[in-house]
């Protein structure tokens, strides 16, 4: 069947079998790879994508329910070759080893910036509960979200 | 060590040396950022799942869901009427020979004739669209005969159910080490301790499941493999396939996680992606799913502990005897090196006269066992520490100052009579996580139960022998290019998985060659590059960065050689840096890199080199079981706090004191990461990491009920306290270090646990259930 969406701001249109998920959509049929699978059973979070703005397992999603949804991946983090705060402070703080777990992470973080620009140590981890990284980078992962959180902040400030 | 290795090195061992001496770092030291974290923030950083290539197909494993049985028959039933249904691969179309065991030939690539686990992979489906293998494979018709089958170690001992009928006991390796006569002191001491311990599976649970991608071409095949050993992946390969290794050319990607588990995965599905790749003449991507990788990917070996240890009044230890049973599960795989290692660690790091340790490694018909970081020793090092509280308790010293006691110094003598001449950290490490936690005062105040909680703090140490054991021949090498504009091409066959090895080799050639990380081009985890051996046992950065630093001082030396001539001064003043080459006495006399390079190409001096090494070593004795274990051990202290919930039996760990000593740290940053990862794993491992297994099923394979740590349990880990006990053969002084805090982990959470509740973990894990009905015991009610 045909699906048409918003993926990372560019309207797409492809054609997929009603029964396969949203991970598999958008790295099997749009090649959409920074989107990761990890478990296919929302337990992992390493999937997660923006769907209308909330951050979701792709692959607890079946792909026809995208229509018409607006779609963010890790790769629609950056802007005109610009990183996005949250990815400069990931690698400032260190705040991956292996990486697989990174875009989920990276989104997941995201939301809650754009949710709460503030937050604190303890929402930052709510937030990212979801989310496993077995290379246990998650003291650093905390440190980064703060660190964006400032960097947005003084962005945000400057251009006000 | 023979005296021709020393003639022949050395070059090599001068270049070591003349680095261990220099006072003064550029780049090695600092917190260099990782090479690869721009593209992995990007999305953009490939996996084997991320390659796309023209004509790919897509295969799954089919599975045995018997534990022990005949293979009848394998059809692929309806699956084959499916227009997505490419072929059925089994051990029929093995071209060459279908082994893959490490050690042991005892295990295939697909089952033949009989399956001896539940999970084992019989066949592969190949499928035409990645959505459809794993409906095609539930359509394949496997029909086994059953067996007897046999699922504890203990009951396996005793031979009634024979596993491997070539092998003709399931008793497949004894080990022992040994020194005095354990057996007598042990009657003759004041206080002895004696317990049984019980050790869990692990899994890695690396969040990229297994997959391998293998592309065939006019009889030769690319192989896209997240293996921790490129060449022996190549090897493996080049074997079921029958073809000479050189038609196989491996290529690592990036990795999303290995810990040990992809050192023999990568490998083994290599073996079966390339029998499906020749088969079908079409480039196969076999990924495992979750369930697969819970189900038939090797884990940390199940172990039963039996350890007897002794100690005088005075406080010295006595005497440990240990036996330890390592269940390997259906096939040996790493199992007779693992349990070498927990024999050759059962004591300690302490200076032991007598000992007398032994192990068994027992097939069972379960998943089989395999590389995990700690290999075989957090098992042993969790009864071992566990013994040093209960002894220190016994003798009514503060279990810290009894560990420092016994601590193994340089001039000691380990429990394999092994005389440690240097680098030797962990006293001085032990006494300072000591002060920074303030142990004396927490050890007074915490132990009592109030408002339903209690708090605790404990001590574990650890030793690591750093590669591979005894008499093993131990290598490694790189080889180092400079084109004719000066850029560096660094070829490493050490593997890149998250743990920064190669950010450090660029480090280190940064350092020796004077020019910014940013010149250098890194190739590495390929068959390409020359045999480093595996990136395993901690040495990917400490090994692989000997090699590289010997290759690019060789370039260094040659640069030396070309602008002393220029400058009219001793190549021995000639010094790079920031990317100039100019005189020491006489900065003045300088020129640009660029520069240097270019006179090295018109003079004759050989712009390339190799960094081979063979790592001295020193005699074992297997029948004795004394001598040389390993080259050099890295060491860890560890001070956890824990608190329990009396009501729920709930343990958090609330913070963690690490102190190292893995010689000089290349990049604090990366080691740090190194640390913290190592330390939720350890915390994992105690408290929450359950494999469930009836009847030789896995009941629990998915992160529902299979739990690792979340954010929400991570404790408050301070930086890692590094003493630089440097070490001669490695780079710049560099040990192993990626392993070590797991492996005291568990056992400081356990004596914390003691020291908050009373109660005495004697298994792993010890999730609130065991702890909650420990606790009902010793209470009461
Ligand atoms: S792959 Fe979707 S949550 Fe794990
Ligand atoms: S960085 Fe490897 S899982 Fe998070």
């Amino acid at each position: 069947m045909r699906i048409r969406f918003t993926l990372n701001g560019r309207r797409v249109e492809v054609d997929a079998p009603p029964h396969i998920t949203l991970l598999e959509l958008l790295r099997n049929y749009l090649r959409t790879t920074g989107v990761k699978r990890g478990c296919e059973t929302g337990e992992c979070g390493a999937c997660t994508i923006l769907m209308d703005g909330k951050p979701v397992n792709s692959c607890l999603i079946l792909a026809p329910m995208a229509e018409g949804a607006e779609i963010v991946t890790v790769e629609g983090l950056a802007e005109d070759g610009r990183l996005h705060p949250i990815q400069e402070a990931f690698i400032e703080e260190n705040a991956l080893q292996c990486g697989y777990c990174t875009p989920g992470f990276l989104i997941t973080a995201k939301a809650l910036l754009d949710r709460v620009p503030e937050p604190s140590v303890e929402l930052i981890k709510d937030a990212l509960t979801g989310n496993i990284c077995r290379c246990g980078a998650y003291r650093m992962i905390i440190s980064a979200v703060l660190r964006a959180s400032e960097k947005m902040r003084t962005t945000s400030a400057s251009q006000g | 060590m023979s005296s021709s290795l020393i003639e022949v090195q050395r070059e090599e061992f001068s270049i070591l040396d003349s680095w261990l001496k220099a006072r003064e770092f550029i780049v090695v030291g600092k917190s260099v950022r990782r090479v690869d974290s721009l593209e992995k923030v990007l999305g953009r950083a490939r996996y084997v799942e991320d390659y796309l290539v023209e004509g790919m197909t897509y295969a799954r494993i089919v599975k045995s869901s018997v534990p022990h049985g005949l293979i009848e028959s394998i059809s692929p039933g309806e699956a084959s009427s499916h227009p997505d249904f490419i072929d059925l691969i089994t051990a029929e179309d093995v071209p060459g020979q279908n082994q893959v065991g490490y050690y042991i030939s005892d295990q295939p690539a697909l089952a033949e004739g009989k399956v001896r686990f539940h999970g084992e992979p019989v066949a592969l489906v190949v499928a035409r669209k990645p959505e459809s293998a794993e409906l095609l494979r539930s359509m394949v018709e496997v029909r086994v005969k059953p067996l007897p089958a046999v699922f504890d170690p203990l009951e396996a001992m005793k031979d009634q159910v024979i596993i491997h009928e070539e092998v003709g006991s399931n008793v497949v390796i004894k080990t022992h080490i040994g020194k005095g006569d354990a057996e007598k002191a042990l009657e003759e001491s004041d206080y002895v301790v004696e317990n049984e311990y019980r050790m869990g599976y692990q899994d890695h649970a690396y969040i990229e499941p297994e997959g391998v991608l293998a592309i065939p071409k006019d009889g030769e095949y690319t192989v896209i493999a997240p293996a921790q050993y490129p060449h022996l992946a190549q090897l493996i390969s080049a074997r079921v396939l029958g073809v000479p290794q050189s038609k196989v050319r491996v290529i690592q990607p990036m990795i999303g996680g290995a810990f040990g588990g992809k050192d023999d995965m990568g490998p083994i599905l290599a073996a079966q992606a390339v029998v499906a790749a020749h088969k079908t003449g079409k480039p196969v991507l076999l990924t495992y799913s979750r369930e697969d990788s819970f189900t038939s990917h090797c884990k940390r070996d199940p172990a039963i502990i039996y350890y007897k240890s002794g100690a005088s009044k005075e406080g010295r230890l006595t005497a440990v005897q240990v036996r330890i049973i390592f269940d390997a599960g259906a096939y040996a795989n790493r199992g007779p090196f693992t349990l070498w290692r927990a024999t050759a660690h059962a004591s300690g790091p302490y200076e032991v006269p007598n000992v007398d340790s032994r192990g068994f490694l027992v097939y069972t018909n379960k998943v089989y066992q395999g590389s995990f970081r700690g290999f075989g020793n957090p098992q042993v090092q969790f009864a071992a520490e566990r013994q040093m509280d209960e002894l220190a308790e016994k003798l009514g010293i503060d279990p810290l100052e009894f560990r420092l006691m016994n601590i193994l110094k340089p001039g000691s003598r380990t429990c394999t009579n092994q005389l440690l001449d240097h680098s030797v950290g962990i006293g001085e490490a032990l006494r300072r996580v000591a002060e920074a936690s303030g142990w004396r005062e927490k050890r007074r105040r915490y132990g009592r139960i109030e408002n339903g909680k209690a708090r605790g703090i404990g001590v574990a140490c650890a030793w690591h022998g750093i590669s591979t054991s005894r008499g093993v021949p131990d290598w490694c090498n790189a080889y180092i290019n400079v084109a004719k504009d000066g850029s560096v091409s660094v070829y490493t066959g050490i593997v890149e998985f998250g743990q920064g090895s190669h950010t450090g080799i660029l480090q280190i050639v940064s350092e020796a060659l004077g020019i910014p990380v940013e010149k250098i081009n890194l190739i590495g985890g390929t068959s390409d590059a020359p045999d480093t051996g595996a990136t395993h046992g901690s040495r990917g950065l400490s090994f692989g960065g000997t090699a590289a630093l010997i290759a690019a001082t060789k370039i260094r030396k040659a640069v030396q050689r070309v602008a002393a001539r220029s400058f009219g001064c001793s190549p021995d003043d000639v010094e790079l840096r920031d990317g100039w080459v100019y005189c020491r006495r006489d900065p003045e006399k300088r020129m640009r890199w660029e520069e240097a390079v270019k006179a090295c190409y018109l003079q004759g001096e050989e712009m390339s080199a190799t960094g081979y090494f063979f790592m001295p070593k020193e005699r074992f004795d297997e029948k004795k079981g004394q001598g040389q274990a390993y080259v050099v051990f890295s060491y860890m202290a560890i001070i956890t706090e824990v608190e329990v919930d009396v009501e729920t039996g709930l343990t958090r760990v609330l913070k963690v004191w690490p102190a190292l000593c893995a010689g000089r740290i290349i990049n604090p940053e990366l080691a740090k990461g190194q640390v913290d990862g190592a330390i939720l794993q350890g915390l994992g491992y105690m408290l929450l990491e359950e494999i469930k297994v009836e009847d030789g099923r896995i009941l629990n394979p998915a992160f529902t009920d299979y739990l690792v740590p979340t954010i929400m349990d991570l404790p408050e880990i301070m930086d890692p306290i590094y003493v630089e006990d440097y070490f001669k053969y490695g780079p710049m002084g560099a040990k192993g270090l990626a392993e070590m805090a797991l492996i005291p982990m568990a056992p400081a959470i356990g004596n914390a646990i003691k020291h908050a509740v009373g109660v005495s973990p004697r298994e792993v894990p010890y999730p609130a259930e065991k702890l909650y009905m420990d606790l009902r015991r010793v209470r009461g009610g």
